[in-house]
């Protein structure tokens, strides 16, 4: 199962850093704004483009978990399972969709951490979301990108960590991508 | 109380009950009292509170307790409530309170069992009637707590059947969960979700063996399931687990739906069991329990193909998967799963690695399946605060269910005998006002009347 491959590296902390121009850091930071756009607009379909093929969305359900094999998770999803989540919530019998889940993402205090030991860059953000389905619900943490660059000098999305500051709290649903 | 046994029990028929006994927040407190105030529930697994001072907090019905690890190693419950004026003694979660555990507002302490054991400035309480031996002065403990393979359980009732007698036919899914290990242990691993639903406990435990749901309630999850396994040309674990529900009704007749006393019972698997010992994880569990075991009984004890379980007021066991949904009450209209992972104690990693997928997949709060079983939960208790009507049917097969030494089976997997045989154990328990809450009631009006 390509879930459980433990070469895959979970880390976010850089092997070493990384010196990008401003330029360079600003290309970074639409990317992520972009990123939280598709998700807002429910551009799903977009959205699953911005991944590698391997790419991993990891939303941990520990403070400081240090990998998704060992124990549970709220998310821990390969293209695989990115793409029935899409292909459920689009579905027209989806009855928890119903009425959509709304959403506004506030994306700041973005951080170029440094580079993994495969050179994909590391990137720290702080996210805000607003979300309203029957009732309004507020989400935040910290997000951590990993990017590949692609040769048309952009990014895909190697891996994307979510650390909810409530991740250990009782929920209701977390259905769409956070 | 205003409700009369009378009333209580016109309240369930054959085959239908009245909606109140899901909307009523009267009824919802009187079942705090006479359901969980008298049955065994589980309370938590022995592997959370390894250590001397682990403990772990939870709930019997409306009760906040902890389960604790005491000095001489035996798991103890008591009500989280110190005697002094009332806090709770230790903050809800897990934790280890050390040798003893003391009190955060005016440093009463207490022995691990809940005893008395010291308190500050003893010199104010000279001539008064502070006395440690006094069990007023001690954090009480559940009337009785008793352990089966390292399942703990406890009853605020000093009476009634002990916990292996109340358990009944639906013990040998425990044993069946256990006995997957080589060692015949399992132990809480992982990490736990918890879920709030908004809805009546009761919903939720009838859901727990409704087949005629999964085609149509989970329609957008299998039918996603097969879209993505058409375009990868296979179906992975990930995916097969979600494309079970949306077997053809024939598939879901031939199911067997067992019930038991006491609402108990359990339905069959709905995931090919033979699938199991082609691939390569259950090749390696089978090995392992073939050597513990022998060859007959570690087909045996894989064959049992179980899905949910229900022992009635607790939750729901899963042996296949390793999971124990625990349910817990928190309002008339509010009701909180906790989701319990066990690893098997000797057996292959890649046992534990497809538990935990299995547990992030299909019963996580962000799993593509559980969301919309919460919603048609939600659509019952608003869809009965309306003046549309006032019977919920089970009448599926009534009349058909055919009587066993120790409850009753199904004579086709679609049959509504589970909730009909919950509805029998609920009157039961209704119409019975627990024994020992009676007679502390009735002490109670009798120490009014000298005092
Ligand atoms: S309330 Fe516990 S010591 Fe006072
Ligand atoms: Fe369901």
């Amino acid at each position: 199962m390509q879930l459980l491959d433990r070469t895959f590296d979970v880390s976010t902390a850089p092997v070493s850093g990384a010196s990008l121009s401003a330029e360079a850091i600003r290309r970074v930071e639409q990317f992520l704004f972009h990123e939280a756009r598709l998700l807002d607009e429910r551009r799903f379909a977009e959205w699953l483009a911005l991944w590698t093929e391997d790419g991993r969305y990891w939303v941990p359900r520990f403070h400081d978990q240090a990998n998704p094999f060992e124990q549970i998770s709220l998310f821990w999803e390969d293209k695989m399972l990115r793409e029935v989540r899409v292909r459920r919530v689009e579905n027209a019998r989806n009855w928890s969709q119903q009425p959509l889940t709304r959403s506004a993402h506030l994306v700041g205090n973005i951080t170029i951490e440094g580079l993994d030991a495969a050179g994909h860059l590391i990137v720290r953000s702080t996210l805000q979301l607003t979300e309203w389905r029957i009732d309004q619900r507020q989400l935040a943490g910290a997000v951590f990108h990993k990017l590949a660059a692609t040769e048309d000098g952009s990014w895909k999305i190697v891996l994307k960590r979510v650390n909810l500051v409530n991740c250990d709290d009782v929920f209701a649903n977390l259905e769409v991508f956070i | 109380m205003t409700l009369s046994n009378e009333a209580l029990a016109a309240l369930v028929r054959a085959d239908s009950v009245h909606k109140r006994v899901y909307t009523d927040p009267e009824i919802f407190a009187l079942e705090m009292e006479r359901i969980y105030g008298q049955a065994w529930i589980y309370v938590g697994h022995e592997s959370q509170v390894k250590k001397t001072g682990d403990y772990h907090t939870t709930r019997i019905g409306d009760q906040d307790v902890i389960m604790v690890r005491a000095a001489d190693g035996k798991v103890h419950v008591v009500y989280n409530r110190c005697p002094h004026k009332g806090a709770k003694v230790v903050a809800d979660g897990d934790g280890c309170t050390g040798k003893f555990f003391r009190c955060p507002y005016h440093a009463w302490t207490f022995k691990l069992d809940g005893s008395h054991l010291s308190l500050p400035l003893k010199n104010g309480l000279e001539g008064t009637c502070y006395d440690p031996a006094n069990p007023d002065f001690s954090m009480k403990a559940v009337a009785r707590v008793d352990s089966y393979r390292g399942f703990v359980f406890a009853s605020q009732s000093a009476e009634g059947p002990d916990l292996k007698t109340f358990l009944g036919g639906v013990a040998s899914s425990i044993d069946n969960l256990c006995e997957r290990s080589p060692v015949g242990e399992v132990e809480v691993a992982g990490g736990t979700f918890r879920v709030m639903q908004k809805s009546n406990w009761k919903v939720f435990y009838e859901n727990l063996h409704d087949t005629m749901h999964a085609r149509v309630t989970h329609e957008s999850s299998f039918v996603a399931a097969r879209e993505e396994a058409a375009a990868l040309g296979e179906m992975p674990f990930e995916l097969l687990i979600m494309d079970g529900n949306g077997e053809p009704y024939e598939f879901w007749e031939k199911l067997e739906l067992r019930a038991y006393h006491n609402g108990h019972g359990y339905m069959e698997g709905i995931f090919d069991p033979t699938a199991a010992t082609r691939d390569p994880v259950s090749r390696d569990h089978f090995a392992v329990l073939t050597e513990a075991y022998g060859e007959d009984k570690a087909r045996q004890i894989l064959g049992m193909n179980r899905h949910n379980t229900i022992i009635y007021g607790s939750g729901s066991p899963h042996t296949v998967f390793q999971q124990f949904r625990v349910i817990r009450p928190v309002s008339v209209d509010r009701t909180m799963i906790e989701i319990q992972t066990f690893r098997l104690k000797g057996a292959p990693d890649a046992v534990f690695d497809r538990a935990l997928t299995y547990a992030n997949l299909i019963n996580s709060p962000s799993s593509n399946v559980m969301p919309d079983d919460v919603e048609v939960y939600k659509r019952c208790q608003e869809g009965n605060q309306t003046h549309g009507g006032d019977w919920v049917s089970l009448h599926r097969y009534l009349g058909t269910d055919q009587e066993t030494p120790d409850g009753m089976v199904s004579t086709n997997g679609t049959s509504e005998l589970p909730m009909r045989n919950q509805f029998a154990a609920w009157k039961q328990y209704m119409l019975n006002p627990a024994p020992t809450r009676q007679r502390q009631a009735q002490e109670k009006e009798a120490d009014r009347a000298t005092a």
